[in-house]
This record gives C-alpha cells, structure tokens and sequence, in this order.
C-alpha cells in the first residue's frame, strides 16, 4: 500500500484549488443559513452592498426553526418522506441489483429489449407520464396512500444502468470457477457480486433516497391528505406569488436538506480507495 | 457471459415487472396521445402524425425551443462532467481535508432543484441580490442576468453546474474505487508521474463509469423544467423557452395534450440518438 508521497507544494496547490471549488458552492448557502438565523425581516437587507453581516448575522436565532417544527408540524413532513425514502430503497436495491446482474452477465432472449426499456424509463420527463401514472395509481385503488409514493419508483432504469456497468467489471471467469463448485446463481450473486460491488450499492442507495428525498411533482398530485405530506411540499408551500415566507421557506429547506448531507457524509468512507476494491479484482 | 434464458429472465424479472407496469404503460399512453388531438369540448381523436407534422414544418416556437435546447444542452454537459471529474480525482485520495471537500461540493445536491432555483433567482435578483453585491465589491457593473436576453440562458447553466456537479463526482468517486490498487503500485515502481497515472490507468478504467454519467447526466439536462418554471418562464424573449417547458406549456396551459406529447416524444427521440453516440463514443455500453 505504499504511495509516492506528493510534494508538499502540490498538496498545497490542491488545497487552495479545492478551497476555491468550495466557495463556489458554499456562499449562497452560508447567505441562506445566515438570512434563517436572522429574526424575520427583509430577505435583501445584508445582500447587496456587501458587508460581513451578510454572511455572518449579529443577532442570531433559532426562532424560525422553531416555529416550523412546533406550529407548521416540519417534523411530520421529514418522517414522512424517510420513510417513503427507506422502503424505496430496500425494494429498489434488491430489484435493480439483480435486473443489473442479469443484463451484466447473461445472454438471453429479449435482453436487448429490456436493456432499451431501462434506458428510456430515464430518458422520459416525468411530467409526460404524470396523467396516465396517476390514473393506474388511482385504478389499482392506492391513489393518497404511502404505496402511491413508494411503488412507482420501485423500479428505476438510472439505478439497473449503474449495477449493469458495475457488475461488468467483475471477472467472469470467478463465476465461472464458483459455478463448477456447484455454486446456484442465487448464492453467486448473494456471495461474490453484492460483496464486491460496496461502492454501487452505497451510490445506488444515495440515488433513490435524494429522488425520493428531492420529488415534489409527484407527491403533490398523488396524495392530498395532509397526513402524508413529504419534505418538498411542505418546503414549497411557504413560497407562493403573493406572498412568500423567507424565514420559512429558507430555514425547512435548510432543515431539509440535512438528512441527504448526514447520509453522504457517513456513506462517504466506502467511496475510499483501499476499503473496497481489494482481493479479486486485483 | 453466461447463455441462459432462465437465470436471466430469473434475475430481471422483478425489475421488468415494476418497470413494465409504472414506467412502460404510461409511456405508452404519452405517446399515443401523441398521435391524438383534443377539441375544446374535451373530445379526442386519432389524426395520425399530424402533431408531428405541424412541429415540424409550421411551428417557429417550437424550432426556437429545439436550437436553445441543443445549445444549452451542448454546454452545460461537458462543463458538469468535467467539473465533476476534476473535483473526484482531486478528492479519491484519503487526506485530512477529503471529507470536509466532498461534503462541501455534495452540499447543493441535498437542496431539491425547486428551492435551489428559488435560492438562485433571489442570488442573481438584477437590483438587490448577493451576485451583484459581490460584482460592486470588486468594483464590477452589475449585472442583469435572468433579465436579460444575452445572459438568462448562461444563468440557468450555471445554477445547473452548481446544483449538478457534486452529484456526478459521487459516481465517479463509486466508479474510482473499482480499479485495482495493484496498477498504481505497478506504476509507482515505474516511476510514473501522476498526471501519466491519471492518463494512462484512471481515465482508461473509469470509461464504464463514465458512460453512465455521460447518457444520465445529457439525459437529465434534456429534461430540465423546475428553473425555467420558477425563474424565468421561458423569457425574456423565449431565450430561456427549453423544450420541457414548451411541452408543459401545451399541457397545462394551453390544453393542447397532443403537442405537448409529441414535444415529448421527440426530446426522447433526440436524447435516444445521443445516448447512441456516447455509448459507441465511449465504446462502453454494447460490448458483451
């Protein structure tokens, strides 16, 4: 496992590229965080000219994130979708990983068909196919249930695509000897695929939590009981043409937006070089 | 590759049957209404490719759509994807400062593209938002951005690379993982340099990988709709007007469901012949 050291002047180098990079994508959140730690008021007052007060508030409070959780029920909205979120994803694993094996390692009739159905399921705007959607959802009698919200994105063509590219990489030729010890495909794929295959699995997982997370259109028209209402909408609600909440608005997205950072951050460790990768693809 | 009918079907049956149902069928439908129209009383009737037609050879808003897509779409992937892979090579390695990086340029993906979009039309606001702020600050005009015809669409790019990019360095950093260590010692050995490491064994080995992101990513920005919707309406001018919304202004608008179908239908139709390009481009999507 011994590498080159890099010279310190490249590392630094890097260091202040990266830290560039970052301020990109950093100031217009920190303007957010701080407009939502600042008591109710005018959205632009610190934005433009710009002082040290635009991002960093004088007076700092948790009142609007407090109002959100304890009068608009937030945490209602956040329980809502993670579980939406966590039942998408066991079914969705578990389906797409297999639809993923089968394309990366058999030759069978209508694969061809089946590969250009996971394609197009991605390449079609969810709002062309939002009307006949719903009326299936509200033919098979689940219209306003957690199942309308969970099911349709059950099967997702993105996550069959990124299994099949990566089950591609493995080499046949372990299959193969694990065959001719008697091995069925169920225990193959159960015992040398998914463990080889960390990186995807944890990559897939963060794909269908951040579109369920993330999905707005669909909840809106699939359910209206308040009961089930998800992050998006709940979030969305506050901004309308005639009025718009700001405090509100920016301190639930804020809140929002945690549980997919939270789980990037902990997921991250399988993206490391040396952790996975190792042993047979050597 | 293994010849068997049974275990294939076996493994994708359960996916062929949730795509099938939830994804195919009402594709199905959208397409078909495609070839339909409606009348203001609310009946619809087949008129065969008539939509299609009349998009094609009468409709100076739809033609205006189709070039702005294209060039939107011609810029906004390259640069996504480059700044994606940029940043997952710079951050495969483990070092004290990795993690806080890469949660950093993850950041704007946790935020739903219908907020992010708000967030960036109060940023780039012509009068009062932070955009200018910092433009005076460094002694700049100010700028009119998604007020002007010239900018707008330039606008919608880069909320996109901001939005986008992080996501796209995640595949990335799932696909670094898969080549194997033993190639980077050998190199080592060699004395390679790391940009020759980055030539000749990363871009190489990460070409499956990049397939995917390449088709999703240009299969993604085809179907932008929430900016456009919330910030600019296809203006100023129609310089914004990307084929999505056109579609979604036939809908919901206009009640023209047989345009806005056949809207759709054919920005499937380019982006399938895209996807044909980057996969033989990449040579990594049809080899068994």
């Amino acid at each position: 496992m011994m590498r080159r050291y890099k010279k310190p002047l490249v590392l630094a180098a890097e260091f202040v590229l990266l830290t560039a990079i970052s301020l990109f994508f950093i100031l217009p959140i920190l303007w957010i965080v701080a407009s939502a730690l600042r008591p109710s008021g005018p959205l632009y007052t610190y934005a433009n000219p710009l002082t040290l007060q635009t991002f960093f508030p004088t007076t700092v409070t948790f009142d609007n994130f407090v109002h959100i959780f304890k009068n608009l029920h937030f945490g209602r909205a956040l329980l809502n979708s993670l579980l939406v979120a966590v039942a998408t994803i066991a079914i969705s694993v578990l389906i797409c990983s297999m639809a993923g094996f089968g394309l990366a390692k058999f030759a069978f009739r209508g694969k061809n068909l089946f590969f250009f159905i996971v394609l197009i399921t991605f390449m079609v705007p969810f709002e062309s196919i939002v009307i006949p959607l719903f009326v299936l959802v509200k033919r098979l009698n689940i219209d306003n249930t957690y199942f309308a919200l969970i099911l349709p994105a059950a099967g997702n063509g993105l996550a069959i695509f990124l299994f099949r590219q990566f089950f591609s990489e493995v080499p046949t030729e372990i299959l193969e000897a694990a065959r001719i010890d008697g091995a069925s495909w169920i225990r193959i794929f159960r015992k040398i695929i998914l463990p080889l295959s960390i990186p995807a699995i944890v990559t897939v997982i963060v794909m269908v939590f951040m579109f369920q997370w993330n999905s707005l259109f669909w909840p809106l028209i699939a359910t209206h009981s308040s009961r089930f209402e998800v992050v998006q909408v709940a979030i969305t609600a506050h901004r309308s043409t005639e009025d718009t909440s700001w405090a509100n608005l920016f301190s639930s997205a804020i809140a929002g937006s945690l549980p997919p950072v939270i789980l990037f951050f902990f997921l991250q460790k399988y993206f490391v070089r040396g952790i996975s990768g190792t042993g047979l693809k050597g | 590759m293994f010849r068997s009918n049974r275990a294939g079907w076996f493994f994708i049956l359960p996916a062929f049957v949730f795509l099938g149902l939830f994804k195919i069928v009402p594709i199905g439908v959208s397409v078909l209404e495609s070839l339909r129209q409606t009348t203001y009383t609310g009946r619809s009737y087949f008129v065969g490719f008539e939509n299609y037609t009349y998009l094609f050879f009468e409709d100076p808003t739809f033609w205006n759509s189709f070039w702005i897509t294209l060039i939107y779409s011609l810029v906004v992937n390259p640069l996504i994807i480059l700044i994606a892979l940029v940043m997952a090579l710079l951050l495969n390695e483990n070092r004290f400062f990795t993690k806080f990086f890469r949660t950093v340029f993850f950041l704007p993906t946790a935020i739903s593209f219908a907020v992010v979009s708000v967030i960036w039309s109060v940023v780039l606001d012509p009068h009062y938002g932070l955009a200018n702020g910092f433009l005076t600050l460094f002694g700049l005009p100010a700028q009119p951005f998604f007020a002007s015809t010239a900018q707008a669409l330039w606008c919608l790019v880069f909320l996109n690379v901001w939005r986008s990019a992080g996501y796209w360095m995640m595949y990335f950093l799932a696909g670094l993982q898969n080549i194997p260590e033993s190639l980077y010692q050998a190199a080592d050995i060699d004395g390679a340099s790391a940009w020759t490491k980055t030539r000749k064994i990363t871009l190489p080995l990460l070409s499956r990988t990049f397939a995917f992101v390449l088709v999703a990513n240009t299969a993604f920005n085809f179907l932008t709709f929430a900016p456009v919707y919330i910030i600019t309406k296809g203006g100023p001018r129609g310089s914004t007007n990307l084929l999505m919304y056109e579609s979604y202004k036939s809908a919901f608008v206009n009640l023209d469901m047989g345009r806005a179908s056949a809207i759709t239908t054919i920005l499937l139709g380019i982006i399938l012949i895209f996807s044909l390009f980057e996969f033989k481009w990449t040579k990594a999507g049809f080899e068994y």
